[in-house]
Formats: structure tokens, sequence, C-alpha cells
């Protein structure tokens, strides 16, 4: 119970970091160029960027989730079960920033989802 | 094309970035004990250890290209995309390393190739009214 537990808070934390990024980022825009000056100023931009921001706590928690279950759970596993992270990562993107997923990509998302557990397995 | 090079270097970035750590985390050797005098001790030994560092900048490196991939492409395209660190980890282990790799890993590459493959396909084909070919995003 404990592991699902955990499990679970860090698979979300995983999805809600990625999506935090994802909307923090649209909101600072797009990288213009790949010059350095273009490089800082979207640095200065990302770290006042509050979706941002919080997409860094999200991913230190799921850090630190994914330490603390791997102190009593084995790796073959934490690593398949986390593949979930690919799907409800999508269902964040379609819901929480409106992208519009046709069938064939949510088709690819789950095989890598699939392929990502298989890869792990013992 | 511009997301597929961007994504690649940081995925490189990423596997180099864990080597280093992984190879930095080897010369310090075991953590004897997980008691707070012996963390502390191998996070102080870590901060001195250059190949740590090393690694910790490529991994910054990584999240920087990811997030500027992130500002001008669907998460839910960029995402599955990133699947392919685990193809390329896979690959060096049986190539570089010469690990045994069973069966059902190569499986798994395998299901994450395909996967890539049908999440670009998605981005190539127009399917929302207004949206061009190529368009990866919503129209702006």
């Amino acid at each position: 119970m404990q592991t699902a537990l955990m499990l679970a808070i860090l698979i979300l934390c995983g999805a809600l970091g990625d999506v935090s990024l994802a909307k923090g980022m649209k909101q600072v825009g797009a990288l213009p160029t790949l010059r350095l000056r273009a490089l800082l100023v979207l640095g200065r931009k990302m770290v006042r960027n509050g979706a941002v921001r919080l997409s860094l706590l999200f991913m230190i928690a799921d850090f630190l989730t994914f330490l603390v279950v791997l102190s009593w759970a084995d790796v073959s596993f934490i690593v398949p079960a986390t593949s979930l992270h690919f799907v409800l990562a999508t269902l964040g993107a379609k819901w929480m920033l409106q992208e519009h997923i046709s069938r064939v990509r949510w088709f690819g998302t789950i095989l890598v989802g699939l392929g990502v557990a298989l890869l792990a397995l013992p | 094309m511009k997301t597929a090079v961007v994504l690649l270097l940081a995925l490189l970035a990423q596997a180099g970035g864990n080597v280093c750590l992984s190879a930095g985390m080897r010369e310090m050797g075991a953590a004897s004990q997980l008691g707070g005098p012996a963390m502390v001790s191998l996070l102080l030994r870590g901060l001195a250890n250059p190949t740590i560092w090393l690694g910790m900048g490529l991994l910054g490196v990584f999240f920087g290209l990811y997030a500027a991939t992130l500002s001008w492409a669907d998460l839910s395209v960029v995402l599955p995309a990133t699947a392919l660190g685990y193809v390329i980890n896979v690959a060096c282990g049986a190539y570089v390393l010469h690990e045994a790799v069973p069966p059902a890993r190569w499986a798994g590459v395998l299901l994450i190739g395909l996967g890539i493959c049908c999440v670009s396909w998605s981005v190539r084909r127009p399917a929302l009214p207004g949206r061009t070919i190529g368009d990866p995003c919503r129209p702006r």
C-alpha cells in the first residue's frame, strides 16, 4: 500500500512537472535562435516564470520520491510502473494545455509507454 | 527538423550526464552506511569531484534544451520522443559495453521506435481545420 501510494505520487509529480514546464515555456515564448544572448534572455524569463518554478518543485519532488521508493522496491518494478507517466502527462497536455491529440499520437504514446515497461523487465 | 535536432542534442547531453554521474559515484566508492554523517560526507566528496560537476552540467544542458523545445512544440510530441534516450542507453550497452541484451528488451526498443514513428507521423498529418502540414502546435 505504501509503495503504491509513493508510486502514485512519483508518477503524478513527474507528469505535473512536465505539464507545468510546457505551460511555462509557452508563456515565456519560443526561442528565436540558439545564440548565447537569446539563451540568456530566455533563461532570465524562465527564472521569473511561476509555472517553470512550479515545474522545478515537481521535478525535485519526483526525484526525491524516486530515491525513497528505490530504497524499498526493486528498480525492475519501479521503472515499468513509472512508464504510466507518458500516458498521464499526455492526458495533462490534453486537459490542461488544450493540445489536440489524435488517435495516432495516442497509439504512439501508449506504444512508447509499453516499450519503456518492457525495457525495465528483468 | 529543428525539434528533432535540439531533442537529439538534449538526449545526448542526458546520456553523457548520466555516464559522468555514474563514473563520478564509482570514483568516490560506495557509501558504507546510510546515516546522516555518511551522507553529508558523501555529498561533500561529490561536490569536490569534477566528474560529478561535469555530469550535473550536462544534465543542466539537457534540461535547458528540453525546456527550449517545449517553448515551440507540443508536450504530447516532445515527451514520447524523449524515450529515444532509453534506446540510446540499450544500444550503448549492447554495442559499446558488449552487454547481453535479452529479447524482451529489444522488443521494448522496437515498441519505442514504432511509438515515436507514430507520434512523428501525427505531427506531419494535418488533423485540425486551419492547421498546416508540419505545424506541430495549435494555430497561433
